[in-house]
């Protein structure tokens, strides 16, 4: 199968994309953010394009490695009718960026829109509180070939998103999913409203359309609805109904152009994407891909990533961060941003690690201990009694002292029970409360046996 | 007494506000049923701020430049509180929602808005027949047309009904029913007057504009209206003129056209009427011995200007008039339109389908930047473009006339929305007691020149 999205996400402003109104519109009593323009009064014109609209739209296409046009963009209107729509026609422009990549799919564009109204025939009321809010949406090659691998596109396209700071997040999202199984036409899936909404409505229409062919009957070429409420599509219309939307550039609106300028400005204040991250960690500090895409999921522990690098081994710092700090977040079921975890600590912590004074179990230990901790770890460290690496003298009186206080494992070990060697490490351990190097205890205690 | 004279004698309290509110009123009474020309008026809200304008300049309050002077509104803009119907069953119960840029600017300056003026079914017509409240009479050719779309403006002047309309011109609409009625139409520069709260015709060239009996009642308009609206994004940012200063000094000048050169076209010419050539031609040679240089051009475009202007026309009013779908205002356009909206609707649906996108709507785009490209060389080293602002008389009300008869009343005043440029209309004679208008057209932002031109051919 061939799948292709085309995702809509809200832009973050403070203003609608044509006026002055509010975009609070979940907050807000119904029809209370509009005012002539975003209602579409007789007479009523737009405003100048909200300007941190354009900065964002071009900031999240640069973000996905898009070209950008430098020719004229300008709005289209594309009329259809509709209760939400006061104006009847929306407006959308044409693409701001083309030709991008993310995670190995192409972006075939990427454009602005204004939001329509909400329609809500259960209240019996229109709300026009959403109209004229900023959109973008993205449109993509048809490349993915899985429900998987959608879902995993969408997953790191919102992580973009959040990154950008530009955008809503998925809460927002309206996706169109097209997919094409071999042998079969393309279907069009609309009013899917989340990731896990397109990963369901991809694995039901790979099952319904394998059933129609198995049949022999042709998948035709058609719009199909996702309902979330079941998890199942069904028939829209198909494609001779297609709608004609007769778009023509709006008159009320001038052409806009972006200059090198605006893109070095946007440039030089956007944060790097996730994905452009993850290759340039790779690059940089010479660490697997796995370490970087973890270092990268979120971004304050990609940039408390790069404070630590300053003044630890990088390869060493990806280690702990990816393995041990992860563990401990997840476990607490935190963010970095939420664990109260600061980079200083860090720093501290892996110097303590690198420089002999505490072993790695030690190390461990503390940082357990560190989220919401106002202690430093070196602190933490003499609270739990961790500090420094026991000498090869006190480890051997202790293997000693273990062997002797159990001759019944060490019997066992003799008889070929391997695990009774973990015991005995266990013991020489906890004589030495963790301080002792676990590799080397166990190369005293085979020694020391024979 | 001309318009700047009384709004003087206004303010030095020779005239009271109220006494000039009355007069028109009770001209509005005698008159208008017969007319039609008004479709609303609010007399107390009128009367109301007239004697409080007499009353603050009684106390030596301070009052603004339009003090007392009386306005009407063509029917499509938006006046908060009137119905603001643009002529159409469409928006038969649509009350203004909010006042329009130019109407915030004129209450601002204390011009009386009295009413709202008849027109053709949302601007689209040259006639002001197509109203579906009726058609307006000619107050100075009783029984014929008064022109259009303005027409219900243009009679509220012609018929002494007050001081200042203003009306909309997308393909003449100001121009042409002031030619035909006989009084002056101002089509400012694109851009220069917001067009916020201008309910569409045709968007890229829709321009709202004053109408007055002379030249100051246009200058002091424009002085008010003409400003950049950072709410518009068509409205543009210039250093804007005094448009009553210049008037003014264009009356005390001894040569007003020493030194000015004016274009005339044999193309424009030889589509016209001969008495109206006639006409036009007297006024235009007597600038000759006031000093101007008049010199031929050739026109090449002629015949592009009629389908370009229609078709750009037809795609930007069906996509205007999408909202009109029944849902906010009640009726669905297309059930209750006259014969002239609905085709204009129709023809824009059927250009505008994707399978002609490339055919129709920007073929009349290329077709437009050619004229524009070619007006804007004309007008290169020049300062006029004069012809008649009108090729025929006003029909005679009731006569049967079809589309394309109907289009050919704006082949002379297109020429300046697909371009532009400013416009205007003045009286220059009669032919058998009907008045006939000269257009003055110059370039892109030289609209204070053409106030500089009526103002002095006013004195002859």
């Amino acid at each position: 199968m061939k799948c292709g999205l085309e995702i809509h996400v809200q832009l973050e402003t403070n203003s609608k994309l044509f006026c002055e109104c509010k975009t609070n519109y979940q907050e807000a009593p119904a029809n209370t953010n509009i005012c002539p323009v975003c209602l579409n009064q007789p007479g009523a014109k737009p405003y100048p394009t909200n300007e941190k609209a354009i900065e964002n739209a071009l900031m999240i296409s640069l973000m996905l490695n898009c070209k950008i046009d430098k020719n004229l963009t300008y709005f289209m209107r594309k009329h259809y009718d509709y209760p939400d729509l006061p104006s009847g026609f929306q407006r959308t422009s044409v693409p701001i960026g083309y030709e991008g990549e993310l995670n190995g799919v192409g972006i075939t564009e990427i454009h602005m829109e204004e939001d329509p109204g909400q329609f809500k025939p259960d209240r019996g009321i229109v709300d026009f509180n959403r109209s004229g809010i900023p959109l973008i949406e993205i449109v993509t090659e048809p490349e993915m070939y899985s429900p998987e691998e959608a879902r995993s596109f969408l997953k790191e396209l919102i992580r973009v998103l959040q990154y950008s700071g530009g955008a809503r997040g998925e809460g927002t999202m309206r996706a169109d999913v097209n997919i094409s199984i071999e042998g079969g036409n393309r279907v069009e899936m609309k009013n899917i409203n989340s990731i896990k909404g397109a990963y369901k409505a991809l694995k039901f229409e790979i099952v319904r359309q394998k059933n129609l062919m198995k049949r022999g009957v042709e998948v035709k070429q058609e719009t199909r609805a996702f309902l979330e409420s079941q998890m199942i599509t069904v028939g829209m219309r198909l494609k001779e109904d297609a709608d004609d939307y007769r778009f023509i550039p709006d008159p009320d609106l001038p052409p806009m152009k972006v200059s090198d300028e605006d893109i070095a400005e946007v440039e030089e204040t956007m944060p790097e994407a996730p994905h452009n991250k993850v290759k340039r960690f790779i690059e940089s500090y010479n660490i697997d891909e796995e370490s970087a895409k973890v270092l990268t999921s979120e971004l304050d522990l990609a940039v408390a990533y790069e404070e630590i690098v300053k003044e630890i081994d990088p390869k060493f710092a990806a280690m702990w961060m990816k393995d041990e700090l992860q563990r401990v977040l997840t476990y607490n079921k935190l963010s970095f941003e939420d664990s109260g975890i600061v980079v200083d600590d860090l720093i501290e912590l892996f110097s303590l690690l690198q420089n002999k004074e505490i072993t790695t179990k030690a190390g461990q230990r503390i940082i357990e201990n560190m989220p919401n901790n106002k202690q430093t770890p070196k602190a933490i460290a003499e609270e739990l009694g961790l500090i420094g690496i026991v000498k090869d003298d006190e480890i051997i009186e202790a293997v000693k002292k273990t062997i002797k206080e159990n001759p019944k494992a060490i019997e066992d070990y003799n008889n070929g029970q391997k695990a009774s060697l973990n015991f005995l490490v266990g013991q020489v351990m906890k004589l030495t409360r963790g301080k002792a190097d676990p590799g080397e205890t166990v190369k005293l205690i085979k020694d020391n046996i024979n | 007494m001309n318009i700047f004279e009384k709004s003087q004698a206004i303010k030095n309290q020779e005239l009271k506000a109220k006494d000039n509110l009355d007069n028109f009123l009770r001209t509005i009474d005698n008159t208008n049923d017969s007319i039609n020309a008004f479709l609303e008026i609010n007399k107390e809200d009128a009367i109301n701020k007239a004697e409080t304008l007499d009353k603050k300049i009684q106390n030596k309050e301070k009052v603004g430049s339009l003090a007392g002077l009386v306005f009407s509104i063509k029917a499509n803009i938006n006046v908060e509180d009137f119905i603001i119907s643009a002529a159409s069953k469409t928006l038969e119960n649509y009350k203004g929602s909010y006042n329009a840029t130019v109407i915030d600017k004129i209450l601002k300056e204390d011009g009386i808005i009295l009413g709202i003026t008849n027109m053709d079914e949302f601007a689209a017509g040259s006639s002001s027949e197509t109203s579906y409240y009726g058609i307006t009479d000619n107050p100075a050719a009783p029984g014929r047309i008064p022109g259009g779309s303005s027409g219900g403006s243009a009679a509220t002047i012609a018929g002494d009904m007050c001081d200042i309309s203003l009306g909309s011109d997308t393909g003449g609409s100001i121009r042409n029913p002031a030619s035909h009625c006989g009084i002056m139409g101002f089509k400012p520069t694109y851009g220069a007057v917001s067009r916020q709260g201008l309910i569409d015709l045709s968007m890229s060239l829709d321009q709202i504009g004053p109408m007055a009996k002379d030249v100051t009642g246009l200058s002091m308009a424009l002085d008010t209206i003409v400003a950049h609206d950072p709410s518009e994004c068509s409205s543009i940012d210039y250093k804007k003129p005094n448009f009553t200063q210049t008037a003014l000094n264009a009356k005390n000048s001894e040569s007003p056209f020493e030194g000015m050169t004016i274009a005339v076209c044999d193309e424009f010419r030889s589509i016209t009427d001969d008495k109206i050539n006639k006409i036009v031609d007297k006024k235009i040679n007597e600038l000759s011995s006031l000093g101007a240089e008049v010199i031929d051009f050739c026109f090449h475009y002629i015949d592009l200007c009629l389908p370009t202007y229609y078709l750009i026309n037809y795609v930007e009013f069906f996509s205007a008039t999408r909202k009109f779908d029944g849902r906010k205002f009640g009726h669905r356009i297309e059930d209750v339109c006259g014969d002239e909206v609905f085709r204009r609707i129709e023809m824009g649906s059927y250009i505008s389908q994707k399978e002609f996108s490339g055919k129709y709507y920007k073929h009349a785009l290329k077709a437009r930047s050619l004229i524009k490209d070619e007006i804007n060389a004309m007008l290169k080293g020049l300062d006029f473009i004069m012809s008649s602002t009108v090729p025929k008389l006003p029909h005679k009300i009731g006569e049967k006339l079809d589309p394309m008869e109907m289009y050919a009343y704006d082949v002379l005043t297109v020429i300046a929305n697909l371009s532009g440029i400013p416009a205007a209309s003045m009286k220059a004679g009669e032919v058998d007691g009907i008045p006939v208008g000269l257009q003055i057209q110059a370039n892109s932002l030289e609209d204070e020149k053409i106030i500089h031109a009526l103002s002095a051919l006013e004195e002859i």
